[in-house]
């Protein structure tokens, strides 16, 4: 009878402790997460517009068929990095994630009110920002967003809003670009 | 002899247990970071840097990048509104009113996430293209073969899957609020069976 207690105790105990290990590791050891799979389309600091999902081919789970996406990985260790894109419409998103795939800031089109857009992404405090993201007044349309991590990803979504807006928006997409900043140019333009 | 075959015992349940009770938390989500209105179910954290583990577990598995909970929601449904799985041999009727969002989208997935094709080259109806009611009310078909208004065609055969994303949500806490989502949230109703 006791041994049948201190067993169901260990149990229990034991199952706990391997519940919490597999919970609080799996985000490092999932293969196939967002950053493996980002990491598989493109170099760093290069903007991809991703091929429209389709029956055969979702480059990420699940996708939308019905929005357009420009992914960007980037890299902060060579200094900012710098994403331009056209905004279409006030639907368009700006979403910046870590590699674990947690989504630290996020902005739209309605929030930003202009049809053109520079970001620079920078580490905490590299150009002299606080915690989260600022619009800098003296400089029009640039947004310093202020990155935890010194690797990450951005995603353009741009949803259409109708099937023959598909080649306009991929367009639009493509001419975006995401770039490491030289030095001495950020706020030059 | 006995101890040691004791202690086996005690890992390999513990084992079972502990990684069964992680996987089915992970995978299937449970009350502390899922809620369920009606046939939709929704990850409350998900993308949010300071999310629970379980929602991180889950989101990392299942490899997307979600916006996070503030501003987007992604519903997802498996089975109709009676609970049964949703199966590519019956068709269904999704009714609704559009959801407060800036924009929603309604797609159809076969049980592996896999756009089904069809001729239409129609996988989803989105709050700009779907053809709605005077007062706003959208009806879309699922089936195999055309129906005139809104039809999203549906797989062969297997399960199916639904997604319903909603973006720069207004009040997504509302949304969450069981009682004003079963209001807002589409029904889905299952018409005949082959």
């Amino acid at each position: 009878m006791r041994t049948a207690i201190v067993s169901a105790l260990g149990i229990i105990f034991l199952a706990a402790l391997i519940h919490i290990t597999a919970v609080l590791s799996l985000p490092y050891l999932a293969p196939k997460n967002a950053w493996a799979r980002v990491s598989a389309l493109s170099e760093a600091n290069k903007m991809v517009v991703l091929p429209a999902a389709s029956p055969s081919h979702q480059s990420l789970p699940l996708m939308a068929s019905d929005v357009r996406y420009g992914v960007c990985r980037f890299n902060l260790d060579n200094g900012p990095v710098r994403l331009s894109t056209q905004i279409l419409d006030d639907l368009w998103s700006i979403a910046f994630y870590t590699p674990r795939g947690e989504n630290f800031y996020a902005i739209n089109g309605r929030e930003l009110k202009r049809s053109q857009i520079e970001i620079i992404i920078s580490t905490r405090n590299e150009v002299g920002v606080k915690a989260g993201a600022s619009l800098l007044d003296e400089i029009e349309d640039l947004v310093v967003v202020d990155s935890p991590v010194r690797e990450g990803i951005a995603v353009i979504r741009a949803p259409l809003l109708g099937p023959s807006y598909a080649v306009q928006t991929e367009a639009a997409l493509k001419r975006g670009a995401c770039t490491r900043n030289l030095p001495g140019s950020d706020f030059n333009r | 002899m006995r101890l040691l075959l004791n202690l086996l015992f005690i890992f390999i349940a513990a084992l079972a247990l502990g990684l069964g009770s992680a996987w089915y938390m992970i995978e299937e989500g449970s009350a502390l970071t899922t809620s369920h209105v009606g046939p939709w179910s929704v990850w409350r954290s998900a993308g949010k840097p300071d999310a629970d583990p379980y929602t991180k577990a889950h989101m990392a598995r299942a490899g997307r990048l979600p916006i996070t909970a503030t501003s987007a929601l992604y519903f997802f449904a498996n089975s109709d509104e009676k609970g049964n799985t949703l199966s590519a041999n019956c068709e269904y009727v999704v009714e609704g009113r559009p959801l407060n969002a800036a924009w929603w989208s309604l797609a159809i997935y076969d049980g592996t996430g896999r756009l089904i094709p069809n001729k239409a080259g129609r996988h989803a109806f989105n709050r700009t293209d779907v053809a709605r009611r005077a007062d706003g009310s959208f009806r879309i078909v699922l089936a195999q073969s055309a129906r005139p208004g809104n039809w999203l065609p549906t797989a062969k055969q297997g399960s199916l899957k639904l997604v319903l994303r909603a973006y720069d949500l207004r009040d997504a806490d509302s949304v969450l609020d069981k009682a004003a989502a079963e209001r807002g949230l589409p029904t889905i109703r299952k018409i005949v069976c082959r």
